[in-house]
């Protein structure tokens, strides 16, 4: 259960170039939903999602986790609850490490790391068949280092350590908008199945209005910091790509891609 | 020629046995610079106040061992000072350690209270073996190199835990760290602090080593420590957490039998530093030189 209470932050406040990213925003999603953020550039998307992770400070207002108050609550602490896949691949993963060793950092973040054996045989073996399930043969590249695997791969591998430890809140930050079509579709693929399994509340930003109708079960549109309208239930099975872009002030050829 | 080399190889175990006391700060060096990728020159600061500490100790009459573990310890507070200089008031590493290694040297010159201490005829972590028929030297490679081994059979455990997993997760990516619940303070504090103690207890063991405490002793160290990482990077590479670990040590070895080769050949010491200094920086430019030739401004300018 998530959420956002009358969120507000203002970025450069007081001088010539003042942005409000959040204008009291509301949001509430019940356990298990799977909500589409769209809207468009400097609408507050990817400013809801820090302060939903604690990146990011809030002015004013709330967020909740499961009925507790977290605002106050940085980041590194907040991570038992919260997991997170960024667009650009190299955000989500350490480059310089092994998959293995970012599969058990991943652990880390619901299991505080301790002085004990970190890459021990049992372990190996869960990452290996947590990996499997991607198909991209991964569980045999334990060993590997990931800045040497292509875009693709990592992001696949961002996905499957946010996954990891069922966590309460997953955001997904365009997290496909930087693969190729087929990749991305890969990873797309890949998402649903895991949201779906494990029964995530989940919060998907996109500029794609395909995948705003095609997944999940609510699409909420955000406009200057607040949410313009959102659709649930039957208003959200119905939706239409067509429907969803005659909300935008502005229209882009993004918005259609692969519509 | 044949006499040059017979000097040289008489002048080994010395080299040996300075190096093996060195290679601490080497080590002191790497773990900010490589593990954490946090660039710190506490260092030339630490690295007397180790030996300063460890003086002050022996002098007050406490047993060789414990003014080593004391050193370490004001080793460990500078390094959190420089570390945490940097991520409270977001002051650039390299100008956070310069700071604390200034700082250091009117701290060392206090507890010194004169420029140059004298420790002779003092029990020192040499003196048992000593006592037990080993030559002064002989007795200096054991035991430097018996911390030196232990130091990094120490560390390659800690970087097979989790907490040391986690440590080098902040140096590769600190917000995929955070993002993991990784606090990347506690790491970077404590990981800058125990490359500290590091440093000081290099200056502790050279101390007891050569019988006396001086407050310019960590001058250069730096750029000396940083050219010998790179030959040990060179030699054992950094691919795998072990070869990181062993390229310090094995560095140190290999750069100052270098250096005493130099000197024998009648490099005068004084422009050991100009030639340190252009060799770590032909170490640095070599990936771009490798690469791609000189970039043009344009490029450099566009990035």
């Amino acid at each position: 259960m998530l959420e956002v209470q009358n969120a507000r932050r203002v970025f450069f406040p007081g001088q010539p170039d003042e942005k409000i990213a959040l204008d009291g925003l509301d949001l509430k999603l019940a356990s298990g939903d799977f909500a589409v953020v769209i809207g468009s550039n400097g609408a507050g998307k990817s400013t809801l999602l820090n302060a939903i992770s604690g990146a990011l400070r809030l002015d004013s207002g709330k967020v909740f986790i499961n009925g507790r108050d977290v605002t106050a609550i940085p980041v590194h602490r907040r991570a038992v609850h919260v997991a997170r896949v960024f667009q650009d691949p190299m955000k989500g993963t350490a480059a310089t490490m092994t998959v293995a060793e970012n599969m058990l950092l991943a652990e880390l973040r619901h299991n505080p790391a301790r002085l004990r054996r970190g890459l021990t045989k049992a372990r190996r073996a869960f990452y290996a068949e947590q990996l499997s399930y991607l198909h991209l043969g991964m569980e045999n590249r334990l060993d590997t280092v990931v800045s040497t695997l292509s875009g693709g791969q990592r992001q696949s591998l961002s996905l499957v350590m946010a996954v990891t430890g069922t966590p309460d809140i997953l955001l997904l930050d365009e997290h496909t908008a930087a693969l190729d079509p087929r990749t991305a579709d890969l990873v797309m693929d890949a998402t649903i199945r895991a949201v779906t399994a494990l029964k995530l509340t989940t919060l998907m930003v996109t500029h794609n209005m395909k995948h705003a109708v095609d997944y999940g079960n609510r699409v909420v549109m955000l406009d200057s910091g607040r949410v313009r309208f959102e659709l649930a239930g039957d208003e959200k099975k119905n939706a239409t790509v067509a429907g969803l872009v005659s909300h935008f002030a502005v229209k882009t050829d993004r918005m259609l891609l692969g519509a | 020629m044949l006499e040059l080399i017979s000097h040289f190889w008489a002048l080994v175990p010395v080299t040996i046995a300075q190096s093996l006391i060195l290679s601490f700060v080497v080590l002191a060096i790497m773990i900010p610079f490589r593990i954490l990728g946090f660039p710190d020159l506490t260092s030339e600061g630490a690295y007397p106040l180790g030996g300063a500490i460890c003086a002050m100790a022996l002098m007050a009459g406490l047993p060789a061992w414990s003014a080593l573990l004391v050193a370490m310890a004001a080793g460990f507070l500078a390094g959190c000072a420089t570390a945490f200089i940097h991520l409270r008031f977001r002051i650039h590493s390299l100008l956070a350690g310069i700071l604390v290694m200034t700082m250091l040297y009117s701290v060392n010159l206090r507890l010194l209270g004169k420029s140059n201490q004298p420790v002779f005829n003092l029990r020192t972590i040499f003196s048992f073996l000593i006592d037990h028929g080993l030559s002064d030297i002989g007795a200096k490679i054991m035991v430097a190199g018996a911390i030196a081994v232990l130091a990094f059979l120490l560390l390659r455990l800690y970087f097979l835990t989790e907490k040391g997993t986690a440590m080098r997760a902040v140096g590769a990516n600190p917000d995929m760290a955070e993002a993991n619940g990784i606090n990347v303070w506690t790491m970077t504090v404590g990981g800058v602090g125990l490359a500290g103690s590091f440093s000081a207890l290099s200056g502790a063991i050279m101390v007891q080593s050569q019988g006396f405490a001086d407050v310019n002793m960590g001058f250069g160290i730096l750029i000396n420590g940083l050219a010998a990482l790179m030959i040990g990077e060179a030699v054992v590479g950094k691919q795998t957490v072990v070869r990181q670990l062993l390229a310090p040590f094995v560095g140190t070895l290999i750069y100052y039998q270098l250096i005493s080769v130099c000197l024998v050949a009648g490099l005068p010491p004084g422009d050991l530093k100009l030639a340190t200094g252009l060799f770590v920086l032909a170490m640095l430019a070599a990936p771009s030189l490798r690469g791609r030739g000189a970039p043009m401004a344009r490029d450099t300018m566009r990035d």
